[in-house]
């Protein structure tokens, strides 16, 4: 077989974008392969645009290509022209930095970010010429581990799997790695490793552990077949973020990204709480960056990209402590290089917009704030502690400091939610731009996008079942007979059919592999666009498959049920999130002191 | 303020950015260069630098211009030592000099380009056993022949309408290469005073050969250089520089 890169040349000059698969990309990363003792493959299970936009992804890269003796290299799903054009000429899915087929690698690592991402791993490992499950993968075949958020719940890619590791793994993946390449010397069977590897902390390696159902089907516990391997697996978490790896030389695409910018991270973690918010829990607890290690980071960063945005990024950057300070020093550091600093995750608060304000100079288009739910029960029932008041004083600053626009984020179907949670969404905005349509200097540009909320594993809310397909339609069918009669702002909303999927699938447990293999084989695939996804596909897949998804996303489970992801440790503990569960429900009218 | 002027070259895979993705590589790499750009005035400053014409993604190069300010003292040797620093293989500047502040905007001045257009295998083409140098001599000379070649162009609303482009055909023959395979070369006219898209051409040319499918990607097409007009004469930019 000739070589890939020989091969490329004609399949390069017929698809869309084709920057997408150069793989040599200023800072990208070229090691010699046969001088490197273990190879892995990041396989980011969706578009260029948006894997590498994903700050996980740069993290991992800087961590194992860091060590002389690890190679990572980087692999997208290919888009659908160049799906066709692969499968069309037999050219298997290939890593981009050396255009080395997937199957060569030592193992294949799968950032697991939504869930809508799932059947992209199925549709890369057969373009990888692998079989789909472990157990039909051989001893030559890649290692396939999973990471990020999802494998808090790997349930429903278990089969597909050979492990996930749990939590942050910029410590860890290196270890798991160093700990492959000895293995590969001794040369041990497949069970062996993997026993020795589930030694690690937060190594899941899912074989070794039996979900066992009822009679009725429903789940009463995971069993785990093997002596060995410890009961229950436990998060990794990188203690000293200062000292942890990180990326100021990350690769520069040459294509526009969905997050074009040089991006620094100022802690991680998020103490708010919000009980819907699965990386709040996740990312616990919060590790702040030390000022001194932020402004060095920035200054390599820039001089390393030439990028002209430094994003401040954090799950709420107005929390860093004296955040004003480190953004004045920031600048300072970078004068003259007219790089643009950008603050994402505003909380919707009079210092917020002051710290926008500190940021923008110049042009002012839109700022954009989340407040989740319209009513102040509401939110406090979400624990998102933000009063009516807060929001129009946060507002009124914002406009007064010459901001045209909002983007303004809320959800449906929260748990308690009525039909005038819903059209309090409506007034408030109507509310808003009546204020403030007068006093902006050009139109106010007010847009909503609305989405429906997702229980998710390792919430309070993760026992909620989501709200039926039939009242999700009725809910939006609200808004959109509400805003149909308010002119001048724009209403998006998330489709109920994804919502849905998500809802199956964050909840899951370890049947729905075939779900999700029958769905690949319909032709499923990049779900996450709403171009290529069809509901149709998927309802048949359940049919042919005889899974019920209302099973899994409209049921609500109970305290005593054992949950899918109950061996797998987030780090706050169960009775954590019962007591906030139960506090959800009394905190309504108790004057918010929870 | 100093202008520099400049010449680059552009191989590989390298062919295969988009004319955005070329100005934000090169802003990027001056960035890191460090060498004080000069910027627009006004709310949102942009670096000003130029590439005289875009380059159609898929194409590769040999002379293109481009010029760019800066603020400061900067010799055009600096700026060709320092950015060759920062551009990945498959971009290099042959050639940096002063340009003179009044001196005419480089992309005002461009008036046609010459491409050549290498047929790169017809092995997985059904050309029912035509001999691919012939036929493609043929449907150039009858694609030459016309008086009107109509390209659609979307304007403001989507509003589509129709131009002539056969005027913008300066000059087109084509060869035979010693392997049997077909070489074209296409002077035609380009800039802001109007031209027609080599790749457009050759579409059409696939079109009039009664063999659709050897479409513009059948083809590796690369541009020699590009000219302005001087008194009766087309002559290479490259040469002003
Ligand atoms: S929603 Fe935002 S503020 Fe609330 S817990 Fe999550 S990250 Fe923190």
């Amino acid at each position: 077989m000739t070589l890939i890169k020989d091969r490329l040349e004609s399949v390069l000059k017929k698809v869309q974008k084709p920057a997408r698969y150069l793989g040599n990309e200023w800072n990208a990363v070229h090691k010699e392969h046969h001088k490197t003792a273990v190879k892995m493959a990041f396989a980011f299970p969706d578009l260029y645009e948006v894997g590498m936009s994903n700050q996980g992804l740069k993290i991992l890269y800087e961590s194992v290509n860091a060590h002389n003796n690890l190679l990572m290299e980087r692999v997208f799903a290919p888009a659908v022209d160049m799906e066709a054009e692969m499968r069309k000429q037999n050219l298997p899915l290939f890593s981009l930095e050396s255009a080395t087929p997937l199957a060569e690698f030592d193992l294949i690592g799968f950032s697991l970010q939504y869930e809508l991402s799932y059947t992209n791993v199925l549709n890369m490992l057969d373009l990888a010429g692998l079989p789909l499950f472990s157990s039909e993968r051989n001893d030559n075949d890649p290692l396939v581990i999973g990471g990020g958020p999802c494998s808090f719940n790997p349930e429903p890619l278990a089969p597909f799997f050979d492990l996930f590791i749990l939590g942050e793994s910029e410590e860890a993946l290196p270890a798991l790695l160093l700990n492959l390449a000895a293995y590969k010397e001794s040369g041990r069977n497949r069970r062996d490793m993997l026993k020795r590897f589930s030694a690690m902390a937060g190594v899941y390696v899912p074989d070794f552990f039996d979900p066992l159902y009822n009679e009725s089907g429903v789940l009463e516990r995971v069993k785990k077949n093997d002596s060995t391997v410890p009961a229950r697996v436990v998060k990794n978490t990188v203690s000293n973020l200062d000292g942890a790896p990180y990326p100021t030389a990350p690769v520069v695409p040459y294509i526009q990204t969905v997050h074009d910018r040089a991006v620094v991270e100022l802690f991680r973690g998020c103490a708010r709480g919000c009980r819907f918010c699965q990386a709040g829990y996740i990312f616990r607890p919060v590790r702040r960056r030390s000022p001194e290690k932020i402004i060095s980071i920035a200054k390599d960063l820039t001089a390393a990209t030439g990028y002209d945005e430094l994003s401040l990024s954090s799950l709420s950057s107005s929390d860093y402590p004296q955040v004003d300070e480190l953004i004045k020093e920031i600048d300072q550091a970078l004068r003259g290089d007219k790089v643009r600093c950008s603050l994402p995750s505003l909380r919707l608060d009079s210092y917020s917009v002051e710290l926008a304000d500190r940021l923008h100079q110049g042009r002012r288009s839109s700022l954009t704030f989340a407040p989740e739910a319209a009513t102040e029960r509401l939110r406090k029932v979400i624990k998102k502690n933000i009063s009516e008041d807060d929001i129009y004083t946060a507002l009124s600053d914002a406009v007064a400091a010459g901001w045209q626009g909002f983007k303004l984020y809320f959800m449906i179907g929260l748990p308690t939610e009525t039909n005038e949670d819903v059209e309090a969404i409506v007034t408030m905005c109507r509310d808003i731009r009546d204020r403030y349509r007068g006093r902006v200097r050009g139109t106010l540009k007010l847009s909503v996008s609305v989405a429906t909320f997702v229980p998710k594993a390792n919430t309070p809310f993760q026992w909620e079942p989501q709200l039926s397909f039939q009242e999700i339609i009725e809910r939006q069918q609200i808004l959109i007979d509400g805003f149909r009669k308010i002119q001048g702002i724009d209403l998006s909303w998330h489709d109920a059919e994804t919502s849905f999927l998500e809802a199956v699938f964050a909840r899951g447990d370890r049947r729905l592999a075939l779900l999700l293999e029958k769905a690949w084989r319909l032709g499923c695939r990049l779900d996450g666009w709403s171009e290529h996804f069809s509901f149709d596909l998927w309802q048949q897949a359940f049919k042919e498959t005889g899974i019920n998804g209302e099973a899994y996303a409209n049921r609500r489970f109970s305290y005593d049920d054992c949950l899918p992801w109950d061996h797998l440790d987030c780090g706050t503990d169960k009775e954590y999130f019962i007591r906030e569960h139960k506090l959800a429900y009394s905190c309504q009218d108790d004057g918010g002191s929870n | 303020m100093v202008r520099i002027g400049f010449l680059f070259s552009r191989t590989g895979h390298l062919a295969y950015l988009s004319h955005l993705d070329m100005l934000r590589l090169f802003i990027r790499a001056l960035r890191r260069a460090d060498l004080n750009l000069a910027f627009s005035q006004g709310f949102n400053p942009h670096p000003r630098l130029t590439l005289a014409l875009p380059l159609p993604l898929g194409v590769t190069a040999s002379n293109e211009p481009g010029e760019v300010y800066f603020d400061g003292v900067v010799t055009s040797e600096t700026f060709k030592s320092e950015i060759e620093k920062q551009l990945p293989e498959g971009l290099q500047i042959i050639k940096a000099v002063p340009i003179e502040p009044d001196a005419p905007a480089l992309a005002a001045l461009v008036e046609a380009a010459m491409y050549r257009a290498e047929l790169r295998s017809f092995s997985d083409l059904s050309l029912e056993n035509r001999d691919p140098g012939k036929l493609i001599q043929n449907s150039l000379e009858m694609l030459l022949q016309k008086e009107e070649i109509l390209a659609s162009r979307t304007g403001k609303k989507k509003k589509i309408s129709y131009l002539n482009v056969r005027p913008y055909i300066i000059e087109a023959e084509s060869e035979l290469t010693p392997g049997g395979l077909a070489v074209l070369k296409l002077l035609l006219k380009a800039g802001s005073r109007g031209g027609v898209s080599p790749v457009f051409l050759l579409d059409q040319l696939a079109l009039e050969s009664g063999f659709p499918s050897l479409r513009a990607v059948c083809w590796n097409l690369h541009r020699e250089s590009i000219y302005y007009q001087d008194g009766d004469t087309l002559q290479p930019l490259s040469e002003r520089m």
